[in-house]
C-alpha cells in the first residue's frame, strides 16, 4: 500500500499461460491439453478496482485461482508487490459466487474463521478480540445483529455479505471476487454493488472483480479488462470514467455509462459469439471442460478430497 | 419415533396463520373464533394422536384378549395374555432380577459400542484421508463388512470363551462397520468449495482437516453412530442367548427352557423398550449435531 502508484504495481501478471491436461476419453484415447489462458499481461495498481469480463470458458476463474495461489501458471509469473505468488496467502482474499460459508458456523464465527490461526505478525488473537473483530466487520457490511445466525437462516444477499466480511476480516490488501453477485436477484445485486463501492472507498483495497455482466463491470470498475474466448487472452483494457458519482443520481442511465457499456459490449460481443459457436462452457476446477470432453463428468466424483 | 414430531409440525401452523385474520373483528367474536380454532386444532392434534397410537392399542388389545378367546388351550400356554406378562415383569422388577440382567446387558453393549465408535472413527478418518491406505484396506474391510456378525459368534466364543470378553467383542465388531463407513463417507463428501475457500485462506492440511473436514463430517458420523447403537443391542441379545450367565438374552432363553413363559415375554418386552429408548436418545444426539444442516440443500444447489 505504501508504494501507491509507484514503480511497483500491486499485482503484476507477466505473460501468464495455463494449460490443463484433459484426461483420456473415448474420442481421444491419448488425452489432450486444453489451453485456458495464453499470454496475459496486466498490471494493477494498489487501491485499484478492476473488473474482468469474458465469455464462458475464457478462463476467468482460472485466472483468479492463479492470483489466489490455488494453482500455478505454466508460463509467466504472477507478482504481488513484486514478489512471485507461490501459494495462498493472507495478503489476498477470495470471495466466491456460491458464498462458501461454513454451514456449521454462525455468521460471526464464519467471519472469525480467518482470524483463528497466527496472524501476519505471528500473534494469535484472543477469543474476545476475534468476536469484536467479527462484529466490526459484520457491521461494515450492514449485518449488525445477525452475529448468531447460521448461514441457512440468511438470504443469499446476506450470505454474500458475510462472505465479504470474512474476507475483509483478516485484512488482506487484495480482494479477489469471482462473480460474487451472479446468484443474487437484480435488486440485491444493485444494493451490494453500491455497498462494495462504499467498502472499497473506505478500506482502500485493491479489488479484482470477475463478472459476466457488462453493466456490473462498467459500473464497478475503474478499468474493465475484456478477455477473448478460449484460449483466454487479454483483448483490451477499457478505462472507465463515469465522472463524479458521489450523489444519488442514476449513474447507469447517464450518457457516459451508456457509451462505456457499448464499448465493452462491442468488444465482448464477437468473443461471446465465437465461444458459443465453439460450444465452450465453463472449465471445471479439476481442469476438465465438459464441452471438449463430455465423458469426463465421472471424474467429478473423485475430487471431493483435495489432500 | 418420527410420528410424534410430524404431527406436532403439521398441526402447529394453522393456529398462528389464521389467528391474525380474525383479530380485525369485534373482540368477542374474535375471541370466540380463536377459541374455536384452538379447540379445532386441539381436536385435530388429539385425533392424530389417537390415530398414531391406534395400531399399538389394537395390538395390545389383541395380545390381551386374543389368547383367552381366540387361541386354543394348548396355544394359550405359550401365549399368555398381556396382564400376565406385565405381572411377571412386575415381579421380576420387585425381585431385582430384571435390573441385574438389564445392567449386565447395558454394560456389555455400552463397552462394545464405545470401543467400536472410538476405533471406527479413528480408522475412518485415516482411511478417508490417505488414499493409499484406503486402497490397501478396502478389500479386506469389504469382506468383513459383508460377513454377518452373528456368523462369527462361534469363533468369538471359541477364542474368547463365553465370558464378557467375547460378548463385548462381538458387539464392538457389529457396531464398528456402520460407524466406519459413515465416517469415510462423511469425510469424502465435504463440499469441495469449502475446501477451496479454506485453502485460499492458506490453511495447512492439518488445520483444514480440523476446521473444515471434521466439522462437516460430524452429522454423517453421527448417523453411523445411531445405526451402530441399534445393531449393538440386536447382536448382544443374540450373543447372550448362546452362552451367558446374565443379561436380557439369557433371561429370555432361560425363562423359555424353565417354562416360565410370562417371564420370557417380559424379557422380550424389556428388549424392545430398551431398543426404542436407545434409538430415541441417539436420534436426539444426531439431530443436535446436525442442526446446521436444516437447509443445507438449498444452499449448495
Amino acid at each position: 500500500m505504501t508504494r501507491g502508484t509507484g514503480p511497483t504495481p500491486k499485482i503484476s501478471l507477466r505473460n501468464i499461460g495455463k494449460q490443463f491436461t484433459v484426461r483420456p476419453s473415448k474420442d481421444q484415447p491419448e488425452g489432450s491439453t486444453l489451453t485456458a489462458l495464453a499470454g496475459i499481461t496486466l498490471d494493477v495498481a494498489a487501491g485499484e478496482f478492476i473488473t474482468l469480463v469474458g465469455p464462458s470458458g475464457s478462463g476467468k476463474t482460472t485466472l483468479l485461482d492463479l492470483l489466489a495461489g490455488l494453482t500455478r501458471p505454466d508460463t509467466g509469473q504472477v507478482l504481488v508487490d513484486g514478489k512471485e505468488v507461490t501459494g495462498p496467502g493472507r495478503d489476498r482474499a477470495v470471495v466466491f459466487q456460491q458464498y462458501a460459508l461454513f454451514p456449521w458456523r454462525t455468521a460471526a464465527a464464519n467471519v472469525a474463521f480467518g482470524l483463528e490461526g497466527p496472524g501476519s505478525d505471528g500473534r494469535r488473537l484472543s477469543r474476545r478480540e476475534r468476536a469484536d473483530n467479527a462484529r466490526d466487520y459484520l457491521e461494515l457490511v450492514g449485518l449488525s445483529g445477525f452475529e448468531d445466525r447460521y448461514p441457512h437462516e440468511l438470504s443469499g444477499g446476506m450470505k454474500q455479505r458475510v462472505a465479504i466480511a470474512r474476507s475483509l476480516a483478516y485484512e488482506p490488501d487484495i480482494l479477489l471476487m469471482d462473480e460474487p453477485f451472479a446468484a443474487l436477484d437484480a435488486q440485491t445485486r444493485e444494493q451490494l454493488q453500491e455497498e462494495l463501492l462504499r467498502i472499497w472507498r473506505t478500506t482502500g483495497k485493491t479489488i479484482i472483480f470477475i463478472t459476466h455482466g457488462i453493466d456490473e463491470a462498467v459500473y464497478l470498475g475503474q478499468r474493465v479488462a475484456v478477455l477473448s474466448s478460449r484460449p483466454g487472452r487479454l483483448k483490451q483494457v477499457v478505462d472507465i470514467d463515469l465522472g463524479e458519482r458521489g450523489g444519488d443520481g442514476d449513474v447507469r442511465s447517464g450518457a457516459a455509462f451508456v457509451e462505456h457499456r457499448h464499448k465493452v459490449w462491442s468488444l465482448l460481443h464477437d468473443e461471446v459469439r465465437k465461444a458459443r459457436e465453439a460450444g465452450h462452457a465453463k472449465i471445471r476446477p479439476d481442469g476438465s471442460a465438459p464441452d471438449e470432453a463430455p465423458q469426463l463428468s465421472k471424474g467429478q466424483l473423485s475430487k471431493g478430497k483435495a489432500a | 419415533m418420527t410420528a410424534p414430531t410430524l404431527t406436532k409440525d403439521t398441526a402447529a401452523p394453522p393456529a398462528p396463520v389464521t389467528a391474525p385474520a380474525d383479530s380485525g373483528r369485534a373482540p368477542r367474536p374474535a375471541e370466540a373464533g380463536r377459541l374455536a380454532l384452538v379447540i379445532r386444532a386441539g381436536a385435530r392434534t388429539a385425533g392424530r394422536g389417537i390415530w398414531a397410537s391406534g395400531a399399538i392399542v389394537l395390538f395390545l388389545l389383541l395380545w390381551e384378549f386374543g389368547p383367552t378367546y381366540l387361541a386354543s388351550a394348548s396355544t394359550r400356554v405359550f401365549l399368555p395374555p398381556l396382564h400376565e406378562v406385565l405381572r411377571a415383569l412386575g415381579s421380576l422388577i420387585a425381585k431385582g432380577q430384571l435390573q441385574n440382567h438389564l445392567a449386565a446387558s447395558l454394560t456389555r453393549s455400552a463397552s462394545g459400542f464405545g470401543i467400536a465408535v472410538v476405533t471406527a472413527v479413528a480408522l475412518g478418518l485415516l482411511v478417508a484421508w490417505y488414499r493409499s491406505l484406503d486402497r490397501f484396506l478396502n478389500p479386506l474391510l469389504e469382506v468383513f463388512r459383508n460377513t454377518a456378525a452373528l456368523a462369527l459368534l462361534p469363533v468369538f466364543t471359541l477364542l474368547l470363551g463365553i465370558g464378557e470378553t467375547s460378548k463385548i467383542s462381538i458387539v464392538a465388531y457389529a457396531a464398528f462397520f456402520p460407524v466406519l463407513l459413515n465416517t469415510i463417507a462423511g469425510v469424502r463428501t465435504v463440499d469441495p468449495l469449502l475446501i477451496r475457500a479454506a485453502r485460499s485462506l492458506g490453511l495447512s492440511n492439518f488445520r483444514l482437516f480440523q476446521k473444515v473436514i471434521l466439522p462437516s463430517a460430524v452429522p454423517t458420523i453421527f448417523t453411523g453412530i445411531r445405526m451402530a447403537g441399534t445393531s449393538s443391542i440386536l447382536v448382544l441379545i443374540a450373543a447372550e442367548m448362546v452362552g451367558a450367565k446374565a443379561g436380557l438374552g439369557y433371561l429370555i432363553v432361560n425363562a423359555q427352557s424353565s417354562f416360565l413363559i410370562p417371564d420370557m415375554y417380559a424379557g422380550i418386552l424389556t428388549v424392545s423398550l430398551l431398543g426404542l429408548l436407545v434409538n430415541y436418545l441417539l436420534v436426539a444426539v444426531e439431530r443436535h449435531f446436525s442442526r446446521w444442516r436444516t437447509a443445507v440443500g438449498s444452499q449448495f444447489n
